[in-house]
């Protein structure tokens, strides 16, 4: 066991009576009785030298020896008992309780208040001397868990410092139960209904010699101290148990906030490669693309010096370079969204702005579809990241354009729902195959198992993730009327108020 | 000015900058290059620089310093070259005085209409300029205050004939948010921007065929607006 615990030895004063407590209480009164006698005896053949006033000093010696050593108890005896023996022997007539000078009565009753009062002092001040040793030395001891508790580096520590006091003060088992559960190696002497009460409770609980105390730190109950001591506590040891039960919840606390401040360190330091592996990521990526794309288009440009099926080449080039890189962009959108990288800037904003944007951004690539834009004008501010909404309407955009049938008409349309503002894109093409799945959003799933029509399956992943930060919802349905509609709902909120301008 | 423009390209890829040069050399440009910010500001400040193609990632510091350093002598246009995801990046160039930018990957077509657009606004500087823009079948006379469409008048509030007037006055420019906010409303509002868009849509709904899909005010996702002239 490392624990060591100091417990000073005793001072000198207190010797006599350590050696006392061992003896019983019917050993105390002879050994108190045996004093008077041999004082007595020692004093009688000096009777007629020494004065009684002489005598009687020595028998209220002995009695205040005897209230030190012995107590309170054996100082009554020895105080009757002294004015018997005085009375007996030392004073005329001797052998005889009779008193020829009355004078006497008042020596005698002197003599025993006398004697009962400094026995009652003495032994009344020896008590709390005691006392005060062994209150001390369980603060020290406490005082010495709390060092060796502040230094615990882990639960394992604490364990081992609350088992090695247990043993020393109170020669008794413990154990020490970190959360509410009672786990399967928990000593036989463990009632678990017990120990989850007490849990809840937060308060201490006796059952039979097992003494349940919670381990109650400032936030919240830790888990459960069980002491079974070695013998019956008294109210003081229950309080020192009490005390150690308040330092062990705070260590065990503090441990707590100790690990939680490494794993949010160690996360923090994982995002922060995360997103730099994915910004130089990007980067890479990009640069070819760039170069690609540009010199693809640069080609087509220079189109007097190509033949026709060249032509034809150097377009379908630059198209496909064009979809590679918007490919790569999704790829990259999702795995910055799944490394959590991404800082929504959400701004109020009307709907009508986002929806304008997306569409020019897509500009051609919508290609010969009919669009229909829908957008009530009372529609209120919403508040989200624009750069990121005009990626779901760009993605759920090309979706519809790829499809529906090449003149088919894509619908964007809004609406109040509730809490909510829907935000609808509708095609013409062959709709949702149902029943309709969760599946459809996740991640490199396509409606169409095997379909000829190019795509990963990432679009609506991407959308759903961008929607749910933004703490709305996706659905798809296939309107009554025909083709497949994907419905985002933005949370309204309660936009700002920009005051109507005077004329 | 010579006749062929010169355009300084920093940009530390070198592919990308083989590509600009054959880009702007069938546009006509002289082009000089430079992989890094030093030698970029070393080339830029020997003079006789038209425009300046800067990317914002170089290896020995951000481009947001070449544009602070280069606005120390010079006004001419800078165009940047950023990725979609860095509106962040863009915004505070655009700040630090930048006129443009392209997001990469851009085709030759974009790349062209920029540099055009802002060799036509340098050739144009120093020009006093009307006080009358006409823009689809919009005329607005600046000085007297006065917009009609199709021949009609159009009321404008205040706020929106100065948000009006602004946009006019840097055609084809983006403008950022932060600028337009504070330029009209005040610098207390820079952080308002549904002010703006409020606005923006106003001016959209008296002036644009079909608002939702503008021809002439249009939006800069998550960096700003840019008011285009011609359709």
């Amino acid at each position: 066991m490392r624990v060591l615990l100091l417990i000073p030895s005793r001072e000198s004063s207190m010797l006599l009576p350590t050696f006392a407590d061992q003896m019983s209480p019917r050993r105390k009164m002879a050994t108190s009785a045996l004093a008077c006698v041999l004082v007595g005896l020692a004093a009688a053949p000096l009777r007629g030298w020494l004065d009684p006033a002489n005598v009687v000093m020595l028998f209220l010696l002995t009695v205040l020896v005897v209230a030190v050593v012995l107590g309170r108890n054996p100082a009554v005896l020895a105080a009757v008992l002294s004015v018997l023996l005085f009375d007996v022997f030392f004073v005329p007539p001797h052998f005889s309780l009779a008193v020829s000078n009355l004078q006497y009565l008042i020596t005698f009753a002197v003599m025993l208040a006398t004697a009962l009062i400094t026995g009652h002092l003495a032994a009344t001040l020896q008590e709390q001397a005691a006392d005060a040793g062994r209150r001390e030395r369980r603060t020290r001891a406490l005082y010495e868990i709390a060092r060796q508790l502040a230094g615990a580096l882990n639960d394992l520590q604490v364990r081992e410092i609350v088992e090695g006091f247990i043993t020393a003060e109170f020669a008794g088992r413990c154990q020490l139960l970190l959360g509410d559960a009672v786990g399967d190696d928990a000593a036989a002497w463990l009632v678990p209904a017990r120990v989850a009460a007490v849990h809840a409770a937060g308060t201490r609980q006796i059952d039979g010699a097992v003494i349940y105390l919670p381990l109650k730190a400032p936030m919240r109950v830790r888990g459960v101290l069980a002491v079974h001591p070695g013998n019956t506590l008294d109210e003081a040891e229950l309080a020192a148990l009490d005390g150690l039960a308040s330092l062990v919840a705070i260590a065990v606390e503090r441990l707590h906030y100790v690990e939680v401040a490494q794993r949010s360190e160690l996360e923090t330091a994982t995002e922060r490669l995360r997103s730099s592996i994915l910004s130089a990521l990007s980067h890479d990526l990009r640069t070819p693309l760039t170069v690609l794309v540009g010199l693809a288009d640069a080609i087509v440009l220079a189109a007097p010096g190509l033949s026709g099926p060249a032509l034809d080449s150097a377009r379908t080039l630059r198209d496909q370079a064009g979809r590679l890189a918007g490919l790569v962009a999704n790829l990259l959108e999702m795995a910055r969204l799944n490394a959590g990288s991404v800082t929504l800037r959400q701004e109020w904003q009307p709907l009508e702005e986002v929806v304008g944007s997306s569409l020019k951004l897509l500009g051609d690539a919508l290609g010969r579809h009919r669009l229909r834009v829908d957008l009530p004008r009372d529609l209120p501010l919403l508040r989200f990241d624009a750069v990121l909404i005009e990626r779901v309407l760009c993605n759920l955009l090309e979706n519809a354009a790829k499809y529906s049938p090449a003149d088919g008409e894509i619908l964007i349309a809004a609406a109040l729902a509730g809490d909510f503002v829907e935000l609808s894109v509708g095609d013409r093409g062959p709709g949702f195959p149902e029943p309709f799945s969760a599946q459809v959003f996740e991640m490199f799933v396509r409606g169409d198992g095997e379909s000829t029509t190019p795509g990963t399956g990432l679009g609506l992943a991407i959308c759903r993730a961008i929607v749910d930060a933004h703490g709305g919802r996706m659905r798809i349905e296939n309107p009554a009327g025909g083709g497949g509609r994907v419905v985002v709902s933005l949370p309204r909120g309660e936009p700002p108020v920009v005051e109507a301008e005077v004329m | 000015m010579s006749d062929k423009p010169r355009v300084l390209i920093v940009e530390d890829e070198a592919q990308i900058r083989q590509f600009l040069r054959l880009a702007l050399a069938a546009e006509g440009c002289t082009v000089l290059e430079a992989s890094r910010l030093a030698d970029g500001l070393t080339l830029a400040g020997d003079g006789g620089v038209d425009l300046v193609l800067l990317d914002l990632g170089l290896p020995d510091g951000d481009g947001i310093d070449f544009i602070r350093a280069y606005r120390g002598w010079s006004d001419g246009p800078v165009l940047i070259l950023s990725a979609r995801t860095e509106e962040r990046h863009k915004i505070d160039a655009l700040d630090a005085g930048a006129d443009d930018y392209l997001t990469k990957p851009f085709g030759i077509g974009e790349l062209h209409a920029r540099v055009r657009a802002l060799m036509r606004r340098r050739a144009r500087s120093g020009v006093a300029a009307s006080p009358v823009v006409e823009f689809g079948e919009v005329v607005v006379d600046l000085a007297r205050r006065l917009v009609t469409r199709r021949g009609e008048p159009v009321r404008l509030t205040p706020i929106e004939f100065r948000l009006l007037a602004m946009m006019l006055a840097h055609p084809g420019q983006v403008l950022t948010q932060r600028k337009l906010l504070a330029d009209i409303w005040g610098p207390s509002y820079v952080e308002s921007s549904h002010y703006l868009r409020v606005y923006v849509g106003h001016l959209r709904q008296k002036l644009e065929d079909d608002p939702t899909q503008p021809r002439h005010f249009l939006t800069e996702t998550g960096v700003g607006y840019r008011f285009q002239p011609g359709s």
